[in-house]
């Protein structure tokens, strides 16, 4: 089941949803400078 | 009782009591007790009935059988992919669609037709064949982005066999690119052109059946004219990929194997340790691990063999240097580092103090920065060496310095990289060397930041590199953790960065320490006041003393 998570990019501020699988294993990067601080911040709902 | 024969692709039926296949060993009957008659009560018995050896035991049961032993080598194969989902292709709904695994079997003298080719719907010989290339491979659309290794040149031996059985049929060959390039298959490639092959580059985007015939017609765009190309031909053959096995996700849960982002099995090192799991005296052979050809298979598995028999012959092994210990003592028994630790080095059972199997420990620390009780100790890295090297980073002008906390395999070897390739970058960095992220305690960065760093940066390698399978899953959740409690104590969490850096990526090493020193610029004064006043450790409380027994109380 995939839900649709809320994430902020800690080094440009940038935030972003995406569907995230229960139990999926990804590296994640900001779609927009490309950093790895990914923070998440809280799930907007299932899919 | 008959059954599809699974062997055969369902093209022929089998009984209840077969041998699996002509070349099996042992070459014997196995007994399909799903769907055989003759058991509990018997119904049937016929084979029991003309056995002179008396083999026949219906009451025989698979058992577990538990070895010791010193090594593994997992050699669990493949699954073939299942086109049922491009349904473009009509694999479900036209009979002369078929598989490169049904034309295996279709064409094989050991076939269910005795090597005589002819096509499912009306069993004549067809006379023009097509062959689509990449169906369930290098497809992200469908989640297989990989290219599945052998299908080309199956593909191009299939053509040479019809070539060579029938010279009158013609072949077409739709691709994306072929890719031959191991020894002798260029030639191959070439001799299959020089039969008669049609190599059209495109794959069809339409198939449809002409109803009155079983004929099928291919729409395909040539890619290299750029015109829209319609194919009448007798049968067409997907050339499936290939996946990893579904019991994959068992064995790796088993043996604490890692996977690549395909749902292949993970090796050690691609170069250096191709056939070694990151599990120690565990090894790969064949497709489990990425997909290969026989020769390709046949080498792992010679190289698993030899790395097994070196193992077990060495008649002594050399662990780690840089294990975990546990004090039993102050531990109390919460199993929090049996829990992450990724080689399930740690044994634990409820109420029972935590045992570290020094043979298994890789040594990533993971254990040690989780356990909350300090009851852990790393060699080599001690929680107290690593907070004193913190303080001595910071002990002068903290302000004016980035804390870098690398890891050993890939962060800080990034930063080697982007040294002796004469990047440059801002010297305000100050680089600390963990063997893995998962060592970086919550601990040593909230130190960090009370010894007045403005900025603090933990960085490892990939999630794809990890060297110790998927030990920086536990550096994501601890930096999660930790950015909560900054936002909670007032101190803005920007200040702690998190990064992927690889062994290879000088460029972005340098960049990230860029970035950071940008960052650090624009934390001003109060903030690093604030946060070293916020983030001071508070007084632990004490337990309170349990109450006496009223008996033992009692004079």
């Amino acid at each position: 089941m995939a839900t649709t998570e809320t994430f902020r990019c800690m080094m440009c501020g940038h935030e972003y949803q995406e569907q995230v699988e229960r139990g999926e294993d990804k590296e994640r990067s900001c779609p927009k400078c490309r950093s790895n601080s990914i923070r998440h911040l809280r799930g907007a709902g299932k899919k | 009782m008959t059954q599809p024969d699974e062997y055969q692709m369902g093209l022929s039926s089998r009984k209840a009591i077969y041998i699996p296949f002509p070349q099996a060993v042992p070459c014997s009957y196995i007994l399909d007790m799903e769907h055989c008659l003759g058991n509990n009560p018997i119904a049937c018995g016929k084979c029991q009935d003309v056995c002179e050896k008396q083999a026949i035991n219906y009451d025989d049961a698979d058992e577990v059988i538990t070895r010791e032993v010193g090594a593994i080598i997992v050699a669990i194969g493949l699954d073939v992919y299942d086109p049922t989902e491009m349904d473009e292709y009509g694999y479900t709904r036209y009979d002369n669609v078929i598989t490169s695994m049904e034309f295996e079997r279709l064409i094989c003298a050991g076939g269910p037709t005795a090597g005589h080719f002819v096509r499912p719907g009306d069993s004549q010989r067809p006379k023009r064949i097509g062959f689509v290339q990449c169906v369930g491979s290098r497809n992200p659309k469908i989640g297989r982005p990989w290219c599945s290794n052998i299908c080309c040149m199956n593909t191009v031996k299939d053509t040479l066999l019809l070539a060579d059985h029938y010279p009158d049929v013609e072949n077409v060959v739709y691709y994306q690119d072929i890719r031959a390039f191991g020894k002798s298959f260029e030639d191959m490639f070439q001799r299959s052109k020089e039969a008669g092959t049609r190599y059209v580059r495109g794959l069809p985007g339409d198939v449809e059946e002409n109803p009155t015939n079983g004929n099928l017609l291919v729409t395909v765009e040539n890619t290299t004219s750029g015109k829209l190309e319609r194919h009448e031909l007798d049968m067409l053959v997907l050339s499936v990929g290939v996946e990893p096995p579904k019991d994959l996700a068992k064995i790796s849960g088993l043996l604490t194997l890692s996977k690549t982002s395909d749902g292949f099995l993970m090796e050690s090192h691609p170069k250096l340790k191709p056939v070694d799991a990151p599990t120690r005296g565990v090894y790969f052979a064949g497709f489990c691990e990425s997909p290969k050809d026989i020769k390709d298979s046949v080498c792992q598995a010679g190289a698993a063999a030899s790395r097994a028999g070196a193992l077990l012959n060495a008649g002594k092994i050399t662990i780690e240097a840089i294990t975990s210990q546990i004090d039993a003592e102050s531990c109390t028994k919460c199993g929090v580092c049996a829990r992450v630790c990724p080689y399930g080095a740690i044994q634990w059972k409820k109420g029972e103090v935590a045992v570290v199997i020094e043979a298994a420990c890789a040594g990533c620390g993971a254990c040690g920065a989780a356990c909350q009780f300090g009851s852990i100790t790393m060699r080599h890295f001690t929680d107290a060496q690593l907070v004193a090297q913190v303080r001595a980073i910071m002990a002068e002008k903290p302000k004016e310095k980035v804390m870098v906390f690398a890891c050993n395999w890939c962060s800080y070897a990034g930063g080697d990289m982007a040294g002796i390739s004469r990047i440059q970058y801002p010297a305000t960095n100050r680089v600390m060397r963990t063997m893995c992220s998962a060592r970086v305690s919550e601990d040593m960065v909230l130190e960090a930041f009370r010894v007045g760093a403005p900025i603090v940066l933990v960085s490892g390698c990939h999630y794809a590199d990890c060297h110790y399978i998927n030990a920086n899953r536990q550096t994501v959740q601890r930096v999660q953790r930790l950015w909560n409690k900054l936002e909670k104590a007032g101190v803005r969490p920007e200040r702690l960065q998190l990064e992927w850096i690889s062994a290879a990526e000088g460029q972005k090493f340098a960049q990230v320490m860029k970035q950071m020193e940008e960052l650090r610029q624009t934390v001003t004064d109060e903030e690093i006041a604030h946060a070293m006043e916020a983030l001071k450790p508070k007084p632990k409380k004490k337990p309170k003393p349990k109450a006496e027994p009223a008996a033992a109380a009692a004079p």
